[in-house]
């Protein structure tokens, strides 16, 4: 009962995944842009976690909110410092405006990481689990708590996401904006507000799932780069900027890949996701859901 | 007089004739500075600009935002490398073979991409360089993986080294003037401003586009095997997406779109990373904000400041 175990396993990375691709996804959906240091609000919060935990003495369980504040207050610094020219029209720029996002936030990805490691150190750190248990079996899957509970923790958050953006005043706020930033903005949505929003929570999310990780990744400062490029691919395989889509893809990526490292290439387990990103891009750019289901 | 002076072709030009005069005054380093550390240090940061040139030619000129040089700098490396370590073939075929491999490469990315903007190109050619290295790195018994492949030299002589680079850097510096100048710089730039508009024009947006990525490519390839023949050792470690962020901080800070701020960027850059090298390794922070600012409040990068009139 391999196949099982995989798939059960492939799940619970599927959850992880979503937890970091719905939040790029939201910026595509709001901004039209790739934010590639997406990473590094998941390294930042996996470090937040760690070192409050382990330097401060905080309890594992204080240190996941605090970790996810770090991210957000990054996710806004972010879109209040390096975001506004796209939007609020900055000279020329405004014309290649794609570009600039790149840059930014490509620069903004290596001043983080060698940030972290130069005032950290580049040493890998081993996180405190949230509770401490070995690993068990469930008939034939093979589990352990810490990826329990950050499992769980994951999908509590991903449907409290879901009912937020569906439900809520802010949420349908967001939508709006997604669907049409003039529109929106005539009709007397605060679209600005809205975007930093956006990016508070798409680095909360991103944060916590480095700070759920941080007792089974250990941590170094390029911690956050395998974690985006799935996130791209995720984005990129549920349709640019579909929030729905991109927890679908997630899952689907997660399960897809368990089986990929097993049965085909261990080696090859990482190219795997970015060959389906091509393929995806080339031959159906809507992603698989598709333009419909784009609601965000 | 001042609109004429302000004429695409006569910036163009300025734009050369400064380019051609650090080149004039890199010839002249070896006549002050001889030490070995010295000329290896420039030569490397001749590499550099090469690979910003060409990178430049794509991103800056037709507005194709590739993320992929490192990874052709890399697959120029390993055509010569992989050369020279299964076939026993002389560099004097590895070397064009790298130019032809890359360009090829180029050619059919080119044709891929073809359709795709901004965000999403940028994603496909990232996701290329990140499959280029994942297949070089994996593939231990063709390429050796991680421990790299020897390369034989061209020559014993550092100082020759420093001249053959600067040579490379010249002729394309003055292959890229004159492409610029002449009619496939005129449709490159209409393409980047407005492809549309250039197709409605009659302009063959597909060939220049595709043309653009091989020769892009090509540059990028030759640089990165003259580079292996060099340092006598290719790993994939060329590939890194950081030496592409490297490049991609060399022409922004140096300039984007013109022939002088990639050259001068990679030398500023390089340089002064071996400066910094000196007070712990921060130049990667002090470059990447440096990036930030610059494409924050000065987009037209160092050269742009320069020539502002």
């Amino acid at each position: 009962m391999l196949a099982l175990d995989l798939f059960v396993n492939g799940l619970i990375f599927g959850l992880f995944y979503a937890l970091m691709a719905v939040g790029l996804a939201m910026i595509f959906g709001v901004l039209k842009v790739v934010n590639f240091a997406h990473g590094e609000f998941y390294m930042v919060g996996a470090y937040t976690y760690v070192l409050c935990a382990m330097k401060l003495g905080v309890s594992p369980w204080l240190a996941l909110p605090m970790a996810a504040m770090a991210g957000a207050v990054l996710g806004a610094l972010v879109e209040r410092l390096l975001m506004r020219p796209l939007y609020a029209g900055y000279g020329s720029w405004s014309i290649m405006k794609d570009e600039y996002a790149v840059v930014v936030t490509f620069g903004l990805s290596l001043l983080l990481v060698n940030l972290v490691d130069k005032i950290v150190g580049p040493y890998p750190f081993r996180g405190p689990a949230l509770m401490e248990t070995s690993r068990f079996a469930v008939g034939p899957i093979m589990l352990n708590g810490q990826k329990l509970i950050a499992a769980g923790l994951s999908l509590a958050l991903l449907v409290g996401l879901a009912l937020f953006i569906k439900r809520s005043l802010w949420g349908r706020q967001i939508q709006a904006v997604a669907q049409n930033r003039l529109g929106a903005s005539l009709a007397g949505i605060d679209a600005t507000r809205v975007t930093a929003l956006i990016f508070a929570i798409s680095g909360l999310l991103a944060a916590l799932a480095g700070a759920l990780l941080a007792p089974l990744i250990n941590p170094s400062p390029d911690v956050g780069a395998f974690p985006a490029i799935k996130s791209y691919v995720i984005v990129v395989l549920g349709g640019m900027g579909s929030i729905w889509g991109a927890m679908i893809a997630a899952l689907l990526l997660g399960v897809l890949e368990s089986f990929f490292a097993v049965y085909v290439s261990y080696d090859y387990r990482d190219a795997f996701g970015l060959i389906i990103l091509v393929a995806v891009l080339i031959f159906r750019p809507q992603g698989l859901v598709g333009e419909r289901a784009r609601e965000v | 007089m001042s609109t004429e002076r302000n004429l695409w072709s006569h910036r163009l030009r300025s734009d050369f004739r400064a380019a051609l005069a650090v080149v004039a005054v890199l010839a002249a380093v070896p006549l002050f500075a001889s030490s070995p550390y010295t000329l290896g240090i420039l030569v490397v940061s001749m590499y550099f600009a090469l690979i910003a040139l060409g990178w430049n030619l794509l991103a800056g000129f037709t507005g194709q935002f590739s993320l992929a040089p490192a990874a052709f700098a890399m697959l120029g490396a390993y055509t010569t490398g992989l050369l020279a370590y299964h076939l026993k073939a002389p560099l004097a075929i590895g070397i064009p073979a790298a130019i032809a491999a890359t360009a090829l490469l180029g050619f059919l990315l080119g044709r891929i991409v073809l359709r795709l903007k901004g965000p999403y190109l940028a994603l496909t050619t990232l996701s290329f360089a990140e499959i280029a290295r994942n297949v070089v790195y994996n593939s231990y018994n063709f390429t050796r993986g991680d421990q790299g492949l020897n390369v034989p030299s061209l020559m014993e002589s550092r100082v020759g080294y420093y001249y053959l680079f600067l040579a490379v850097l010249a002729a394309t510096l003055g292959m890229l003037y004159r492409l610029m100048r002449g009619k496939a710089g005129r449709f490159w730039l209409a393409i980047r401003d407005d492809e549309t508009g250039a197709e409605s024009r009659g302009i063959p947006v597909v060939r220049y586009k595709t043309f653009a990525f091989a020769l892009s490519c090509a540059i990028c390839g030759l640089a990165g095997s003259l580079y292996g023949t060099f340092s006598q050792l290719v790993s994939p470690e060329l590939g890194l997406l950081l030496q592409t962020g490297l490049v991609i901080a060399m022409v922004v800070i140096g300039g984007m779109g013109t022939l002088t701020g990639p050259l001068v960027g990679a030398l500023l850059v390089y340089l002064a990373s071996e400066w910094l090298r000196e007070f712990g390794g921060i130049q990667l922070i002090v470059f990447s904000a440096a990036v930030i600012v610059v494409a924050r409040f000065f987009r037209a990068g160092l050269w742009g400041l320069a020539v502002r009139r």
